[in-house]
């Protein structure tokens, strides 16, 4: 998943937007839960599931059939788990297996879709995710794309040099991997020298994000909204 | 007559300063350095010659022996803080400095170590970002904005924590012509005291009132910029096209 397009959605203005993300963290949670906790017999709690996401999606005036495609991203995992559980004789666990965790990362996404990551970051820290956590997701979002631009840098350079035409494949297993090392060098470099520039601006080991939303009343009937509705039909 | 910077007391001071990496290379060696109140002093130099290993030295990111003070504050572990609060430093690499999500988020980072309440430093922020002639990118995220916004951003990102003194490494790397000239004059109205580390002599020229020259990690003369320019023959000026052509023949 690209996240320039992620960055994209997320700057809309539909109601889903605009709600504090911690609310909408709260939701997505609950909505894992009563997920996971469903069982694998329940299609009929699983499709509707699976309506109010595409609902939601409507609301967030967001790509229905572009979001729905990249969280195809999940499956190759969870279908090589579900094919373990068909092969031991669990057909209908194989099958939930894929709807859960495809429905799973549909709702991230949409969580990612509505909320700019500053404000995804704040409401995960403002509701006690432990720092470290919060920071290393900060800074694989932001050096996520230098550093592939940077990978692909080196490749057009390896392709003008005629790297890896030609050749067979165990040089260029060989290359790949020599390219690998001195990415992961630069990466190491790149962090050293952002450290510096943190220190030269007073980081003294403690971060601090904006928060720029405040939690309203409009966003507790939300999620206690939403809440509700997803426990009544889990245990409806 | 002595100038009138010079009666002041000096913001920087320098003495005797040694500095050797891990691997055994003797970055600084021996330097005596003075930076005075409203002046803009371009450090040059060959690379590796010790110049930014030099000005990471001044707030204390990088430790050597020798003594250090910044504005009447001796450099130690106590004074850390406020040393860093009074120098503002611009790294080459504008994408090691914008390391927040977003550019507000960046701008405000200073601030928020120094323990500004958050509305302020969104404030001070603001009102840096405005400085720099960027006052419509604070939503945006870093790698949305091109090399010459993001050198501008990292600017606002030292600018909001009011410093004293700038240190700028390389600041018209990877910059355009008009970039670069946008970017000069926005160094040109700022009233801080200027430490700028560079290759470019016309940058030098047209923003440093003095310039210093490093060899080898020793600081080996001080003068004009055009002084040292032409005592190190630090341009491309004097050489004609057909000599160029001739050392590129002769180094190949």
């Amino acid at each position: 998943m690209h996240h320039v397009l992620l960055d994209r959605w997320s700057q809309g203005a539909s109601p889903l937007h605009r709600r504090d993300a911690r609310a909408k963290i709260l939701a997505l949670l609950v909505f894992l839960v009563v997920l996971a906790t469903t069982p694998p017999n329940a299609v009929a709690v699983l499709a509707t599931y699976a309506a109010l996401l595409a609902a939601a999606i409507l609301i967030a005036q967001l790509p229905l059939g572009l979001l729905m495609t990249r969280a195809m991203v999940v499956l190759p995992f969870s279908l090589t788990f579900a094919l373990i559980s068909w092969l031991a004789g669990e057909p209908l666990r194989a099958l939930a297996l894929v709807e859960k965790s495809y429905l799973s990362t549909v709702a991230v996404l949409l969580l990612a879709g509505v909320t700019p990551l500053p404000l995804l970051l704040g409401g995960l820290e403002r509701l006690g995710s432990p720092q470290l956590l919060v920071l290393v997701a900060q800074f694989l979002y932001r050096y996520l794309f230098v550093l592939s631009e940077q990978a692909q840098h080196m490749r057009l350079a390896a392709a003008c040099r005629n790297g890896g035409a030609g050749h067979r494949r165990a040089s260029r297993f060989r290359s790949a991997t020599g390219a690998l090392a001195v990415l992961f060098a630069r990466s190491y470099e790149r962090a050293e020298g952002i450290h510096r520039a943190m220190l030269a601006r007073g980081f003294s080991g403690r971060f601090s994000l904006l928060h720029a939303q405040r939690f309203r009343a409009g966003d507790g009937a939300f999620l206690l909204l939403v809440s509700a509705f997803l426990i009544l039909v889990r245990l409806g | 007559m002595t100038p009138v910077s010079e009666v002041r007391p000096p913001l920087i001071e320098v003495r005797d300063l040694h500095f050797q990496y891990e691997d055994g290379t003797q970055a600084l060696d021996g330097v005596n350095f003075t930076l005075y109140p409203g002046e803009t002093v371009a450090l040059l130099g060959a690379n590796g010659s010790g110049k930014t290993t030099f000005v990471l030295q001044l707030n204390g990111v990088l430790r050597g022996q020798g003594s250090i003070t910044v504005c009447g504050l001796p450099l130690n572990k106590e004074t850390l803080p406020r040393i860093r609060s009074k120098i503002g430093m611009v790294f080459q690499d504008s994408d090691e400095q914008l390391f927040m999500p977003s550019v507000l988020d960046d701008v405000a980072f200073g601030p928020l170590n120094q323990g500004v309440p958050e509305e302020e430093a969104i404030a001070k922020a603001k009102l840096a970002l405005r400085q720099a002639g960027l006052a419509d990118v604070w939503n945006k995220a870093p790698y949305h904005l091109s090399a010459g916004e993001k050198r501008r951003v990292a600017l606002a990102g030292v600018l909001a924590m009011e410093p004293e003194i700038l240190i700028l490494d390389e600041p018209t790397t990877f910059l355009d012509p008009p970039a670069e000239r946008n970017l000069l004059q926005l160094l040109a109205d700022l009233p801080q005291a200027k430490l700028i580390v560079t290759h470019n002599v016309r940058l030098a020229a047209s923003l440093a009132s003095r310039a210093v020259f490093f060899e080898k990690g020793k600081l080996v003369a001080t003068g004009s910029v055009d002084e040292i320019a032409r005592r190190f023959e630090w341009t491309y000026a004097d050489l004609p096209p057909a000599d160029l052509r001739y050392s590129a023949h002769r180094r190949f």
